[in-house]
């Protein structure tokens, strides 16, 4: 994700402009969105997550700190929504995996273990999922992901490294032979 | 998406992980996240807070009903008594009225009460600006002070945005740029007051290119201050300003030799 250019389009949107924001949604909503679906595994949950997140950031854009990344920023709020939509599943709510194909028809062992690597990733505690969520799913180094969850970036790894343990044995039968 | 850092490149998981296709995001997710900002902004304006404050309401008018009451009583009292007695030969005296003509209030004759300078630095007010500063280095400035005697200035700055906006700009221009930047001349171009304030006001836009005053426009306490035009004014006169300060530095040696 290209960065370059917020700092001017924010200082556009603290000054009154509202389009200004337009943009900034544009730039980061494939980046955001997918990071939401991964946490969720439900469209529907990911979209209503991410539209919060990005207008709570609208609504509390004069205290982003500009030496942060903007992404980052935004990550730690679409966190908290979707720690709000994981709190209001039921436990015994089953989670309706949707799996809208990207491009093209895929064939029905490719989305089934799709499907597979989706609930694998969901088993996961939210603590590991978001590690593994950000570190395959968007550019973020580790000391970028370290920032934006607020731990050390040795505890990022660690984390890293017991998620993928897990997703091992979790995933032995779909894994993507070599 | 593939991760060009990641220190397992080549293991089943990564290539497991890195299976998944990344998901377009619907269609409409910038207008609706456009469309909730601003029914969220038109129902701010259409339907102001409601205050949660009743009893406090219903406390204030019964203190004014009594207040009134003990007014008129008082009113009455006099009445009776004969107070305040009036001088021989003064009774039913006819003449021109010779009424006092002031002349126009200007900015050297304002001199600040005492009293509203000592109930400031009682205030909570006085003690958020006593623990801060960036907002005391603004306040040193001459330029500044000069700029808050303005009533133009004084009302643009009341609005946080405004002031949220010069801070905004300056995050992406030079400080000695700052006014001639697109980003300040966009925040401008918002803010019908400031535009008409820096326009009129040479101390505002000499006081606009000290670091110290743009850093405090984002700033709680200083945002506080300037919230209250009757404080500005009293803060940009010298000897309350310097009253102001030395009292802050007070307070912060005596923190922070309690800290010690």
């Amino acid at each position: 994700m290209d960065d370059s250019g917020d700092a001017a389009l924010i200082a556009r949107c603290l000054g009154g402009q509202q389009d200004a924001y337009e943009a900034i949604v544009t730039r980061y909503q494939r980046g955001l969105f997918n990071v939401a679906f991964r946490m969720l595994g439900n469209y529907e949950d990911a979209r209503d997550a991410t539209q919060n997140a990005f207008v709570k950031a609208y609504e509390h854009l004069n205290t982003f700190d500009p030496d942060q990344r903007f992404f980052s920023w935004l990550f730690r709020i679409l966190k908290n929504e979707c720690l709000n939509v994981l709190r209001a599943r039921r436990p015994s709510q089953p989670v309706s995996l949707d799996m809208p194909s990207a491009r093209g028809a895929d064939p029905v062992e490719v989305r089934e273990r799709q499907r597979a690597v989706q609930t694998a990733l969901l088993s996961l505690s939210t603590e590991y999922r978001e590690v593994v969520v950000l570190r395959h799913y968007t550019d973020l180094s580790y000391d970028e992901i370290a920032a934006a969850l607020g731990i050390p970036a040795t505890k990022v790894k660690s984390r890293l490294y017991t998620a993928r343990q897990q997703l091992g044995e979790l995933l032995m039968d779909w894994r993507v032979a070599r | 998406m593939t991760n060009i850092n990641d220190p397992w490149p080549d293991d089943d998981v990564t290539r497991t992980l890195n299976d998944l296709p990344e998901v377009d995001p619907p269609a409409t997710l910038a207008q609706d996240v456009m469309a909730t900002i601003a029914s969220r902004a038109a129902a701010r304006t259409t339907y102001p807070p409601a205050t949660s404050n009743k009893r406090g309401a219903t406390m204030a008018k019964k203190v004014l009903w009594i207040v009134a009451a003990t007014a008129a009583l008082a009113l009455i009292a006099m009445r009776l008594i004969g107070y305040p007695p009036v001088e021989k030969g003064t009774e039913a005296t006819i003449g021109a009225a010779q009424r006092y003509q002031a002349q126009q209030v200007s900015n050297a004759d304002v001199k600040t009460e005492d009293a509203q300078l000592q109930a400031f630095l009682q205030s909570d007010l006085f003690r958020q600006l006593a623990t801060d500063k960036v907002a005391q280095q603004a306040l040193k400035n001459k330029d500044f002070q000069k700029a808050l005697q303005d009533a133009s200035v004084r009302a643009a700055l009341v609005s946080a945005d405004a002031r949220f906006a010069i801070a905004a700009a300056k995050k992406v221009a030079s400080d000695a740029t700052l006014v001639t930047s697109d980003a300040f001349r966009a925040a401008l171009d918002a803010h019908a007051a400031l535009k008409v304030a820096f326009e009129s006001s040479p101390a505002l836009r000499a006081a606009l290119v000290s670091p110290d005053v743009v850093a405090a426009m984002s700033n709680a306490s200083l945002g506080a201050v300037l919230a209250r035009p009757d404080i500005a004014m009293m803060i940009s006169q010298d000897a309350a300003a310097a009253k102001v300060l030395e009292a802050a530095q007070v307070q912060m040696d005596a923190a922070a030799v309690r800290y010690k």
